[in-house]
């Protein structure tokens, strides 16, 4: 591995780059194998990981999100009505306006909301979450109600249009590059700003930091993601209705980040994939797949806090620790000044996060 | 007038149901701080025992609704003292425990009783009339339960030893800790407390209204929202918010129809947590 290679590794993170990589591997699914299931397994995971780098975005900022359902609903429900009401179908303009609309709204919620932190936001989010749900409810005439809207166009990109489901499944795994790109560029960024925030957000405020503009950044770009995880719902059910965005939904994001782990751009994605799949192969006993979910949440939080890919790396990283060579730095202060000539070399000892 | 007044008994015996759910809610935050994300659950539960001991065992409703607070209690105590305690001071975690929990049990409850609601009536029927206002015979039973119960509470709160220690706990827990009160042995008891409040209400209020798995989530969303409109770790303040919510609950559905009194009293919570996140009554927020 050259000098340049690795640098350019260590500045966007290697569990960003493992992200993307995989992200971009999908593409070859459909050569691998033409099962229907397997395609609809897959996109539906990628729906679920925008979704889960929304949770993973706002977790940086040490705050428990439960609001990913009520964004999902405003990404998709917009791309939904400009769909069916005004004949836009292209999905450049759908993806935009997918991630723009909850984006925006988050910015006066986030006005209201970010000042609460911990227990408090969990429980405003929630509220979100409810207060979403009913309104999509009681307001037939713009989201049709308890009917939804059904229906909606396909998504046509430069005029063709992306009706089978090999186009679908293309489309989500485009839509989860997209949001891995944002999370990866705002997460590497901002790293230190989250971190601050999440360390100690009093002592941050007290260095310099201008706290809320991060947050409002933070909260904004995961309603976005939200946004963008609906508009990938909405795509491949070709309905918006209701039930898909229950506020006791925002608990499987949660779950998806948590048990792959919140450390790590790589962990939603893990997560997502393990628990969207198991949760298909409990398709026929579908009434036990909460419990399943319920207890593997147990397991994480009491046994593996830092999630599947957070434990990983801590046992590769204490593997690597045992088997290297461990190499005196030349800050060492020397017994005698004779010692001093023979001092060894920098040891490569950086912990990457 | 006398659908009004009418509506207004519905509306008490609402506010006191809920009062009572609301009740162990707020405590368990008090005093542990943990926001009990299975509190519908354990109603839920609660339902389900004293319909499987009327039904099963042949038990009458009384002593069922017995069974269903000690059932309800005791998986609390287990719960709280095997897996909570280890992570008690971590919020987050907690809530993600009970979150857990709330799963688990939901699937068990689903898994044995099936997702059909069963056939669970109260014992006692009929209506009580005084001239022309109404009020159903069950729902006085359950009112007068409920008054003696949240009695009962505040006496235990207010009135002992034991609910001393708890309020000690709930306003400092490491000073209350040094001056030899044991968070090891209260807490368990704290949360097993409050499950059994919340499976006495379900035991009681199911047969009256609906029994059925998914009640679970409105259940824990009115709780919420009830607990954080008067306070969080409030025990005045929940049951006074619990009377508002259970008030406009029964007049908003009476004169407004479909769910616009649950979306005002979201909306209105909502602005409440943000402009005065300690509620009606609360005690002073950390960490908001």
């Amino acid at each position: 591995m050259t000098d340049r290679f690795r640098s350019f590794v260590r500045f966007c993170g290697a569990a960003e780059l493992t992200s993307i990589g995989i992200l971009v591997l999908a593409f070859g699914i459909p050569l691998l194998s033409s099962s229907p299931f397997l395609v609809s397994l897959v996109t539906q995971i990628l729906i679920a990981i925008p979704a889960a780098f929304s949770v993973y975005v706002m977790l940086r900022m040490d705050l428990m999100t439960f609001a990913v359902p009520a964004f999902m609903a405003m990404g998709a429900y917009s791309a939904a009505i400009v769909g069916l009401r005004a004949g836009i179908t292209d999905t450049i303009v759908l993806t935009a306006l997918s991630f723009a609309v909850p984006a925006l709204v988050a910015l006066p919620l986030g006005a209201l909301v970010l000042r609460l932190r911990g227990v408090y936001f969990v429980l405003v989010t929630f509220l979100l979450s409810q207060i979403t749900q009913l309104l999509l409810f009681e307001t037939p005439k713009l989201t049709g109600g308890s009917n939804g809207l059904a229906g909606m166009p396909a998504t046509t990109l430069f005029g063709v249009a992306l009706e089978d489901n090999r186009a679908v499944l293309f489309l989500a795994i485009a839509l989860a590059l997209l949001a891995a790109a944002i999370t990866m560029v705002l997460t590497r960024y901002y790293r230190q700003h989250f971190a601050a925030i999440k360390e100690n957000q009093i002592l941050a405020e007290s260095l310099g930091l201008v706290v809320w503009h991060y947050k409002m950044l933070g909260f904004a770009v995961a309603a976005g993601l939200a946004g963008i995880a609906g508009f990938s719902l909405v795509n491949m059910l070709l309905t918006a209705h209701p039930s898909s965005f229950s506020a006791m939904s925002s608990v499987d994001y949660i779950a998806y980040t948590i048990v792959g782990g919140a450390g790590s751009m790589f962990g939603p994605i893990v997560g997502s994939a393990l628990l969207v799949t198991a949760n298909n192969m409990f398709s026929n006993r579908g009434e036990y797949s909460p419990g399943f979910f319920g207890l593997l949440i147990i397991i994480v939080v009491l046994a593996m806090k830092d999630g599947i890919v957070g434990t990983a790396i801590k046992l590769a990283q204490r593997y690597r620790g045992r088997s290297r060579r461990i190499v005196l730095t030349p800050t060492q202060i020397p017994l005698q000044p004779a010692a001093a000539a023979e001092q060894t070399p920098v040891a490569d000892q950086t912990v990457e996060r | 007038m006398e659908s009004f007044v009418s509506t207004g008994l519905i509306g008490v015996s609402l506010g006191v149901q809920y009062a009572l759910l609301a009740l162990g809610f707020t405590l368990i935050f008090g005093i542990l701080g943990v926001v009990n994300f299975s509190h519908g659950g354990f109603y839920v539960l609660g339902g389900y025992v004293a319909y499987a001991s009327v039904h099963y065992l042949g038990a009458p409703y009384p002593l069922a609704v017995v069974l269903a607070v000690l059932a309800s209690g005791i998986l609390g105590y287990l719960f709280e003292l095997f897996l909570l305690e280890r992570v008690v001071e971590d919020h987050l975690s907690t809530l993600m425990l009970t979150l857990g929990l709330f799963l688990v049990m939901s699937t068990g409850i689903l898994v044995t009783f099936g997702p059909e609601s069963p056939q669970f009536t109260f014992p006692v029927t009929g209506t009580w009339r005084y001239g022309n206002y109404y009020l159903p015979k069950e729902n006085l039973i359950v009112l007068s339960v409920c008054v003696v119960t949240i009695g009962a509470v505040y006496l235990l709160m207010y009135k002992t030893d034991f609910g001393r220690a708890l309020r000690a706990l709930a306003d400092d827990r490491r000073v209350a800790a040094a001056q030899g009160i044991r968070p090891r042995l209260l807490f368990p008891l704290a949360f097993a407390l409050a499950t059994a409040l919340a499976g006495l209400t379900g035991a009681l209020v199911t047969p009256i209204l609906c029994l059925a798995p998914h009640l679970a989530d409105p259940v824990l969303a009115t709780s919420f929202l009830i607990v954080i409109l008067g306070g969080l770790g409030s025990v005045g303040g929940a049951t006074l918010a619990a009377f508002i919510v259970g008030m406009v609950e029964a007049y908003s559905s009476v004169y407004l129809g479909g769910s616009k009194g649950a979306l005002a009293l979201f909306v209105f919570v909502l602005i409440m947590l943000v402009i005065r996140p300690s509620g009606l009554f609360g005690q002073e927020v950390h960490g908001a």
